[in-house]
């Protein structure tokens, strides 16, 4: 096995490609030895016993890890792999069943040090199970419910589930609707990370119906310069099912308003006077809704909340709404490009990995 | 006599007679589709959202199809005469924390005679005995399945018994007793019923020559899922049932009539008072030949709702009549990050 300064040369390196690129970003041995020594301790945790207060420790990676990853978005599975890699693991990737071109376009951009790190399959057997000293998974909390059954006592388990993500805006102005049309168009809505609403706050003279109006503008524009992916029938169906039946309820229903890109299925912005969050159907499809005084009326929905885009991002406001289930607030804009040192889904990623050996 | 029952006396006429040529059934549309416009006030509402006049439509086809989904809400009832003259109503399967569907009837008299002449239609004997899989209407008056076999029960078989139990159970004491009658038995229920007979049988039960199943309803409210050939193989080892002795019917709530298959790879076909199109969402227009696309069903047995209804299920059309179901679209459940992707538990 390499030591941690290898695997942070290599991978820094490897940033410089453009395709590792696209979905870490270039990465800096700075950035690396900093995400290292602010969950480990210090960068060299994994190399050698550092002081622990009156005990010498050492982190140990698992030799074995399983990840067992979704398709909708491969940036979720690339961060998890990105983890396995530069805490020196080897790593064995379960691929969905629909596939995932780009994560393995992402393994196949990897230097040879690091690509014999990893294998994919599509199909896992005992062996892959019993080989694992870490798993984690992403998915439907119906998948992780049946993969946490399988999960041997020794075995550390990080479950991603059911997760989306919502703006909160104080400020209802173009520049928010810009930032809020960011967030909800990239990546199509695939990612956890992706809003299915925007609340506005109506207290002092913002409006969630006139920002869905602004929000609907800049969704065109978002959609001018960056087109969706090419449908399937089955998410046009699903695009196309939420904008009629939203026609219905806009049709006999004051509380309910509906703006559509003309022509195509590019966008859908929804106004609903009702705060209760809900699904999107995906798509580019988002609801505005005015931000209720009580967030406890987001309704269940909320307990599956990723992320909080925040605008303007206050850190006072920020914490104000840390009460929420989400485990990340952030400035609005930015709710597609989490932090490498980011809490996902609550977990430190580095740190819940390893185990610890002591002396003294 | 008032529209609606001039209406009706027409269609009854139609169903009895089992043949409606292209030009009655386009005519009949649009009377339909006329006085629907004017008696539903959340489909008229609709209509006008989507700058549709009736004057627009000069064929049956451009009928505007009405989202399943629409039927969830109490506030604005999809219905075709005054909501305090309604005498039935049947809901969507669903939790207590769902929306589920209402359809809403002021009588059944057209409802009813569309399920028995839908099955008519399909010429089969009359059987020694009818077993539903199922809890009789009685039990469960807000299902439409329910009351779609207690329509049936005096049609398939001199007699019968209803063997699905008010704590979920099966009584399979009462099947295995037809069986020793040595007589042909007539099964009917959900994939999901019979999964679970299946897995009460604790040896294989070969049903006397003649008999046959129906299966519907796919595998709502439970984790289990099964591939039809997977199914139908089942069928054979458990109860010795041959693929051409096991039908499938598609329908749902919201729709007053059948749509039926034999065996498996073959088409659904609805009787005449029916008609089907595909289309793909991502152009609006009808699917290329032999491509999938939504399947809107135009059904007029359904007067006294909304006649054209845009299903969420995804099918080949074949004809304006038959189709080939490909299931259940997977983007019509509620989904975010990971929920739909994700389709195969590991291994």
């Amino acid at each position: 096995m390499t030591c941690t300064q290898e695997r942070i040369q290599l991978l820094t390196d490897a940033s410089k490609h453009p395709v590792f690129a696209q979905f870490v970003g270039e990465l800096s041995e700075d950035d690396l030895s900093s995400w290292l020594a602010a969950e480990l301790g210090n960068a060299n945790a994994l190399d050698h016993f550092s002081p622990h207060e009156n005990v010498q420790s050492k982190a140990i990676a698992p030799n074995h890890i399983l990840h067992i990853v979704s398709g909708n978005t491969p940036h979720a599975a690339i961060q998890s792999l990105l983890r396995g890699l530069l805490l020196g693991s080897h790593n064995t990737i379960k691929i969905p069943s629909s596939g995932s071109p780009d994560l393995v376009s992402w393994i196949d951009s990897l230097p040879e040090q690091l690509s014999q790190l990893t294998i994919t399959t599509d199909n896992l057997d005992s062996v892959d199970w019993a080989a694992a000293d870490a798993v984690i998974a992403i998915g439907s909390d119906r998948t992780i419910e049946s993969i946490q059954k399988r999960i041997q006592p020794h075995q550390t388990f990080i479950p991603h589930g059911h997760k989306l993500s919502i703006g909160i805006v104080t400020d209802a102005s173009e520049e928010a609707a810009s930032l809020a049309a960011r967030d909800v168009s990239l990546y199509d809505q695939r990612g956890c990370l992706s809003l299915h609403a925007i609340y506005v706050d109506e207290s002092d003279e913002g409006s969630a119906l006139d920002f869905s109006r602004l929000l609907a503008d800049a969704m065109e524009d978002f959609a001018n310069h960056t087109p969706p992916e090419p449908l399937t029938v089955s998410e046009a169906g699903a695009i196309h099912n939420f904008r009629e039946t939203t026609r219905f309820l806009a049709a006999n229903n004051d509380d309910v308003g509906l703006l559509e890109s003309s022509e195509n299925l590019d966008w859908t912005v929804v106004y609903q006077s009702s705060p209760t969050l809900e699904l999107s159907c995906l798509g580019r499809c988002v609801y505005v809704k005015p931000l209720p005084p009580n967030l406890d009326l987001l309704g269940p929905e909320a307990r599956h909340l990723s992320t909080v885009a925040l605008h303007p991002f206050e850190p006072a406001t920020a914490e104000k709404l840390s009460h929420l289930p989400a485990h990340r607030i952030c400035p609005l804009g930015q709710s597609q490009s989490p932090s490498l040192f980011w809490h996902h889904d609550g977990f430190a990623p580095l740190a819940s990995l390893v185990r610890w050996k002591d002396i003294g | 006599m008032s529209p609606s029952k001039e209406l009706e006396t027409e269609l009854l006429s139609c169903l009895t007679q089992g043949k409606l040529p292209d030009h009655t059934f386009d005519e009949l549309a649009q009377r339909i589709f006329s006085y629907q416009l004017e008696h539903n006030p959340a489909y008229q509402n609709y209509c006008s959202a989507k700058g549709i006049s009736p004057e627009a439509v000069t064929y049956w086809n451009q009928i505007p199809a009405l989202p399943t989904d629409a039927f969830k809400y109490p506030d604005t009832p999809v219905v075709s005469f005054p909501i305090n003259q309604k005498s039935h109503t049947f809901l969507t399967s669903g939790t207590t924390s769902e929306m589920r569907g209402a359809h809403h009837f002021p009588s059944l008299a057209l409802y009813e005679a569309s399920i028995r002449h839908s099955w008519n239609e399909l010429g089969l004997p009359e059987c020694s005995c009818g077993i539903f899989l199922t809890q009789p209407p009685a039990s469960t008056p807000s299902s439409s399945l329910s009351h779609m076999m207690g329509v049936l029960e005096p049609i398939i078989a001199t007699r019968s018994a209803w063997i699905l139990q008010q704590d979920g159970s099966l009584d399979t004491e009462t099947l295995i007793r037809c069986v020793a009658e040595a007589q042909p038995i007539f099964l009917l229920g959900t994939a999901l019923s019979f999964l679970q007979l299946f897995d009460n049988l604790t040896e294989p039960l070969a049903l006397p020559e003649g008999s046959m199943a129906m299966e519907t309803g796919g595998y709502k409210g439970s984790r289990r899922e099964l591939e039809k050939a997977e199914l139908y193989t089942l069928f054979a080892d458990k109860l010795g049932l041959a693929e051409n002795s096991i039908i499938n019917e598609y329908s749902m709530t919201e729709l007053s009539s059948q749509f039926y298959t034999h065996g498996i790879g073959n088409s659904h076909h609805g009787p005449p008072w029916t008609r089907i199109r595909v289309i793909d969402p991502r152009t609006g227009a009808e699917s290329e030949q032999g491509m999938p696309g939504y399947l809107v069903v135009y059904d007029l047995a359904n007067l006294h709702s909304v006649m054209a209804i845009q299903t969420q299920d995804i099918a080949i059309a074949h004809s304006d009549r038959s189709f080939t179901l490909i299931g259940r679209d997977p983007s019509a459940l509620p989904r975010g990050c990971s929920r739909a992707a994700d389709t195969q538990h590991p291994s």
